[in-house]
C-alpha cells in the first residue's frame, strides 16, 4: 500500500496535460493501486486524478459510494485515458479539491455523461453517469487537461473560503 | 508561480512586514483598481484578501495587503487619495493585526431573503442569527426589480456553531420572513470535495 503525497498548488504538474496511459502495463495498475490507496487515506476524498499524485498521466481513481449526492454509483472506479463521449445538463454547485484546499467554488457542470476509458484489468468501460458521479468525472478530467475548479468557477463572487473541520 | 512570487517579495521587504486595511470606493469607471493597485506596487505592498464590486453604480473596494512595516497608514491613504484623486475615490486605510483568527467551527450554510423592500430586514435577521451564535461570513444585498415595486434580495453564508440545530434555525428564519413577508430559504454549502 502506497499512499502518496497529494500536490497542491502551485506545483506544475498540476497545470500540466497529461500524457496517454496508452497499453496498460505494470506501471499502470501500480499508479492505480496508489492512487486508489491515497484517495482511501483521505475520507472526505471522493476522486483523485494522476497529476495530483504527481504522474502526469491520463489516469483517475474515484468513489462515490455513500455519498448523500450521487445517484449513478459504479463503486470504486479506476479509469485510464477516460473520454466524455456524450454530456447534457450543466447544474451549478459547489466543489473544492485537495490540492486547492484553502477554496472551494460554484462550478456549471454537465450532470448526465457517457464516459468511456480503460480499466486496470485492460477491460474497455463505456459508463453512464449523472449527478454527483458526473460531477466527479469531470473534476476529474479536468485535472488531467491541467484544469482546476478555479479554472471554471461560474463568477467572482462564486469562490469561496473553505472551511476545515477536524 | 503565486507562492514564489510572494515569497520573494517577503524577502525583499526582510523582517518587517505588517499588514493594512484599505477601503475605497468611486464612481464606477475603468481603471480604478489599477490605479489603486499601481500605488500600491510602488510603496512595495503585496495584495492579499481582497473583495471588490460594483455597488449601484459605485465601484466599492476592500483589500488587505502587507507591506513594510515602516509604512504608516496615513501615509498610504495620503499617497492612495493624491493617486486616485481625478478618480474621486473615498480612501481609507488602517494597521490591522498581523495575527489572523480562526473562524468559529461549525457548518456552512447558506441563506436566501428576498421579497418586497421595507426597512430592516438586514437587522432583523442579522439579530437572529447573532442570538443563536450564527457567524456571517458573507452577506450581499441588491435591490432588484422595477423601481415601483423594488425587490430586495440578501444572500448570506453563515456558520452555524456546534450545538445550533441547522434545520431549527431555519425554522426560524422561515418564521422571521413570515412576519416580515419575505421569502426565506437555506441549505447546507458544505462543498463537495473531489
Amino acid at each position: 500500500m502506497t499512499v502518496r503525497p497529494v500536490l497542491r498548488l502551485p506545483e506544475p504538474v498540476l497545470k500540466e496535460v497529461a500524457q496517454p496511459v496508452g497499453p496498460v502495463d505494470d506501471d499502470a495498475r501500480r499508479l492505480a493501486e496508489d492512487l486508489v490507496d491515497t484517495m482511501r487515506a483521505s475520507p472526505a476524498c471522493v476522486g483523485l486524478a494522476a497529476p495530483q499524485i504527481g504522474v502526469a498521466r491520463r489516469a483517475f481513481a474515484m468513489d462515490v459510494t455513500g455519498h448523500r449526492k450521487a445517484r449513478s454509483c459504479h463503486g470504486l472506479l479506476v479509469l485510464f485515458d477516460p473520454e466524455v463521449l456524450l454530456a447534457h445538463g450543466p447544474v451549478v454547485a459547489r466543489e473544492g479539491c485537495m490540492s486547492v484546499p484553502e477554496l472551494t467554488g460554484d462550478v456549471a457542470r454537465a450532470s448526465l455523461l457517457v464516459v468511456r476509458g480503460t480499466a486496470p484489468d485492460c477491460t474497455d468501460r463505456v459508463l453512464q453517469v449523472d449527478a454527483f458521479e458526473a460531477r466527479a468525472v469531470l473534476h476529474e478530467i479536468d485535472h488531467l487537461d491541467g484544469l482546476l475548479f478555479l479554472d471554471r468557477v461560474v463568477s467572482a463572487d462564486g469562490v469561496f473560503p473553505r472551511k476545515v473541520y477536524r | 508561480m503565486e507562492c514564489a512570487k510572494r515569497t520573494n517579495e517577503v524577502e525583499h521587504y526582510g523582517p518587517g512586514v505588517a499588514h493594512l486595511a484599505i477601503s475605497a470606493i468611486g464612481s464606477d469607471r475603468p481603471g480604478i483598481v489599477a490605479a489603486v493597485s499601481g500605488v500600491l506596487v510602488r510603496l512595495g505592498c503585496n495584495l492579499e484578501d481582497t473583495s471588490m464590486s460594483l455597488l449601484r453604480g459605485h465601484f466599492a473596494m476592500m483589500l488587505v495587503v502587507s507591506g513594510p512595516d515602516d509604512l504608516a497608514a496615513e501615509l498610504l491613504e495620503q499617497d492612495l487619495s493624491a493617486a486616485t484623486a481625478d478618480l474621486g475615490l473615498l480612501v481609507a486605510v488602517r494597521a490591522i493585526d498581523d495575527e489572523v483568527p480562526a473562524g468559529p467551527p461549525g457548518e456552512l450554510w447558506t441563506v436566501s431573503v428576498y421579497g418586497a423592500d421595507q426597512p430592516g430586514i438586514v437587522h432583523r435577521v442579522t439579530t437572529l442569527l447573532a442570538e443563536e451564535g450564527a457567524n456571517i461570513a458573507d452577506l450581499t444585498t441588491r435591490v432588484i426589480g422595477d423601481p415601483a415595486r423594488p425587490v430586495y434580495a440578501m444572500i448570506l453564508d453563515v456558520t452555524v456553531p456546534p450545538g445550533v440545530d441547522g434545520g431549527e434555525l431555519v425554522a426560524r428564519l422561515s418564521t422571521l420572513a413570515g412576519e416580515l413577508g419575505v421569502e426565506c430559504s437555506a441549505h447546507r454549502s458544505e462543498a463537495d470535495i473531489l
